[in-house]
């Protein structure tokens, strides 16, 4: 009886040994709360932060092994607000102390919020995860402002100029044509006029109606600089930073798409709903049109779906590089790298980088690149062998060759915004290419000074 | 002659009281009416005169996204008139001031006070329920959420099949080739959506203001064999001038700084700039961005100079509308 009571008394003093050591093991644990924000469309795009939710598990035991106190609680804030009231979402958060820890946004915008105090730079932090070497040099270009790197690639795309092919062969074309042409366009050989010829000619017989030989996104946005790049113009001065804007490149470019609406029968689509642009576009009414990569995923899950949905897009869909101006030109694609950066009012900046080189791999990144059809930004994460199982992915990576980027600069918003108000200008046919220039020359004159160049 | 003894007596009894009561009282009955409006006081400094103020300041800034937390915007050092240099050389300043025009004077003329004194007067002058459940049907316009009102309009003007204006009217008659109407007649669907739902509001006002004229005018005219448009023209109206006045000034106010169902239905297109109104644009300036370069500061300008066009567009109808006149005392209750 005795002998049973003093095992009781050590078996209960084991047990309250036990518990008061796991409390103070416990209690040392300290908790850390990340929160990530990300602008992603549902259901493509959700892998952006949905990587995290895996990555806090994967951290939390690197922590643990290496007897870090600290674990991750990762928290995220995930929809697809427009550009515009995402970017001042972050900045009035900042204002009130509240800003995500890492935060997705795209690559141009990371000039303004270095500049305001926003973020940090990431240059000694990023050395110490090798993950991040195997991400694209020219990837990291696109971050760098004033010789440092402020924020972690993302993902990259292809900005493709579309085609029907049934619209195609309705105009005459034969298979072998209409699948040489992604190759005569990369060789210069079919040009930015040949294409307005092409949409004239569907218009003219009847094959399209009037404005929809050609079409792009209905609203300003990036996808209108790789034609003034494709006439040679130039955006930012390498020596001083500055915006630049060259009349010369801007005539030929306002006159093209003076062109395209009063003399070719496109661009019928400015001012319409997205979906209004879109839906004509993949259903059999526009002949050509400029979109994204990653819309190939959004079209066929959105509007094709019931005729097929990727199959149905392959057989009737071909993309090719924007093309040359002129013969024998170089044709371009556009790159816009979205980018997390850290905030400057993160407590736990290792801890944020640490999360992003999870998420930097390419298990995740992959994910994400096959559900949004985007580009991945890995050194040889096209042999990964499930990023191989994308068709559009292979197909379309050649087009990063040729690809361009937005510049990083503070004051590309205002830039924009006169450069695309000329250009809907010129499509409405209340301007002539001229009168766009001299628009666009006074009205970066007012809005930005002795920020801009004009050549 | 009693009432006047009364009186009298009231007051001899009252001037009885010690001075310091009589103080305290009167610093009561002094002090009470601002009371009472205390709340409301504080409500409108904290919630527009303030904010009022800062639009003010910051139309003098270049407040944006680019420099919010770092412009010390307060600063008088900081203030320049270059945000409305900008506005008024701003080449779309005119299509952007002719288009408010367009929309505050053609949605009022025919809708928020046009329509509304025609409903008025038909429903006042028909079978009383009838009259009740026509102005019920029609503030269903005004009742239901402007999205979703916005959408209903979105589906009646989209393009064949599936436009329901297209699709059971236009397509029957042979008219058009089934465009989205909101891209051809922008105009026309921004007043009618506006006007419908504005017109119920003056139609609410006009109603009750005609109800309250006496049977007795209107039995008189008619002994004295006035048409209904004489009656119209000679009661009604002049005895409804108050309720037109305050509609007529209230609804263009209200037009002028609405946006909304503009920035739903069209955003200011389909075109350049084609159906912006100013609020809109300031709206558009401060707000929104494709790239996020939101100009608060020029956005306040334009704002700022909307404010003073209300203001002015008050005092011309208190003028017109002989506002010092309206608001003295009947002359029968001065004899």
């Amino acid at each position: 009886m005795k002998a049973s009571k003093s095992l009781l008394s050590i078996i209960l003093i084991v047990i309250l040994v036990m518990s008061f050591t796991a409390m103070a093991l416990a209690q040392d644990l300290d908790i850390i709360p990340i929160k990530v924000r990300c602008r992603a469309k549902p259901p493509m795009e959700d892998w952006r932060g949905l990587n995290f939710l895996i990555a806090e598990q994967s951290l939390n035991a690197d922590l643990e092994a290496v007897g870090d106190p600290r674990r991750v609680k990762v928290e995220i804030i995930q929809d697809n607000l427009d550009w515009g009231e995402y970017i001042t979402e972050f900045v009035l958060g900042y204002g009130a102390g509240e800003s995500p820890d890492i935060w997705l946004t795209g690559h141009e915008y990371i000039g303004t919020q270095a500049e305001a105090g926003r973020i940090i730079a990431l240059d000694g932090i990023i050395e110490e995860f090798p993950i991040y070497n195997l991400v694209f040099d020219t990837l990291w270009d696109c971050t760098k402002y004033k010789g440092e790197i402020w924020g972690v690639p993302q993902d990259a795309e292809a900005r493709p100029l579309y085609w029907n092919k049934t619209l195609l062969k309705k105009l005459g074309w034969s298979d072998g044509e209409i699948a040489a042409l992604p190759g005569k366009i990369e060789k210069g050989e079919f040009t930015l006029y040949d294409m307005l010829e092409t949409a004239k000619q569907a218009v003219d017989k009847g094959v399209v109606e009037s404005g929809n030989g050609f079409w792009t996104r209905p609203k300003n946005g990036p996808d209108f600089t790789p034609f003034y790049y494709a006439f040679s113009g130039e955006t930012i001065d390498p020596a001083t930073g500055k915006l630049v804007f060259d009349k010369t490149a801007g005539l030929k470019y306002y006159g093209f798409f003076y062109d395209a609406a009063q003399k070719y029968g496109s661009m019928g689509c400015l001012g319409l709903d997205w979906s209004t642009a879109w839906h004509p576009g993949v259903t059999s009414k526009v002949l050509f049109w400029v979109g994204g990569t990653w819309q190939w995923a959004e079209w066929a899950e959105k509007f094709l779906k019931d005729l097929g949905g990727e199959a149905y897009m392959w057989e009737n869909f071909g993309f090719g590089l924007i093309p040359a101006a002129e013969k024998g030109g170089k044709p371009n694609s556009l790159t816009h790298p979205l980018a997390y950066l850290v905030s400057s009012q993160c407590k736990y900046p290792d801890l944020a980088v640490a999360l992003i080189a999870k998420v930097t791999n390419y298990g995740p990144n992959t994910r994400h690149a096959i559900a949004s059809t985007h580009l991945g930004i890995l050194k040889g994460q096209t042999e990964y062998k499930f990023y191989k199982g994308s068709r559009l992915l292979s197909e379309a990576l050649y087009m990063l060759d040729y690809t361009t980027f937005l510049p990083n600069n503070p004051n590309w918003g205002p830039y924009s915004t006169v450069t695309y108000e000329a250009l809907a200008a010129v499509v409405a046919g209340e301007f002539t290419s001229q009168e766009a220039v001299d628009f666009v020359v006074e009205g970066l004159n007012r809005e930005l000074g002795d920020k801009v160049i004009i050549k | 002659m009693s009432n006047n003894f009364q009186l009298e007596r009231e007051r001899s009894s009252l001037s009885s009281f010690p001075d310091t009561k009589s103080l305290f009282s009167k610093l009561k009955s002094s002090l009470l009416p601002y009371t009472f409006l205390t709340p409301t006081l504080v409500v409108v400094t904290l919630f527009f005169f303030i904010p009022l103020v800062m639009v003010f300041i910051l139309s003098f800034t270049n407040l944006d996204m680019t420099n919010f937390g770092i412009l010390k915007w307060w600063q008088p050092a900081n203030w320049t008139l270059d945000n409305y240099v900008k506005i008024f050389t701003n080449r779309f300043f005119p299509r952007i001031l002719n288009n408010t025009l367009i929309y505050v004077s053609m949605t009022l003329i025919f809708f928020n006070v046009g329509m509304a004194l025609v409903i008025a007067l038909i429903t006042t002058n028909i079978n009383r329920r009838v009259g009740f459940a026509f102005r019920l049907i029609w503030l269903m316009c005004r009742l239901t959420p402007v999205v979703v009102y916005i959408m209903m309009w979105k589906a009646l003007a989209g393009p064949a099949p599936m436009g329901v204006i297209n699709k059971h009217i236009l397509g029957p008659l042979g008219i058009g080739t089934g465009e989205y109407l909101l891209n051809t007649n922008p105009w026309l669907f921004i007043i009618l959506v506006n006007g419908f739902i504005g017109a119920s509001f003056g139609m609410i006002i006009f109603s009750s203001a005609i109800e309250a004229i006496p049977k007795d005018y209107m039995i008189a005219s008619k002994v004295d064999g006035a048409s209904t448009w004489q009656t119209i023209r000679y009661i009604t109206i002049p005895m409804i001038r108050w309720p037109l006045l305050f509609v007529t000034t209230y609804q263009t106010l209200s037009l002028l700084t609405s946006f909304e169902q503009i920035m739903l239905l069209t955003d200011g297109g389909p075109g350049l700039y084609e159906t912006e109104v100013w609020s809109l644009t300031a709206y558009h300036r401060a707000f929104t961005s494709y790239f996020g370069n939101t100009q608060w500061g020029y956005g306040s300008a334009w704002a700022v100079i909307l404010v003073i066009i209300g203001i002015v567009m008050a005092i011309v109808y208190l003028r017109v509308f002989k506002f010092d006149e309206l608001i003295q005392e009947p002359k029968i209750d001065q004899l």
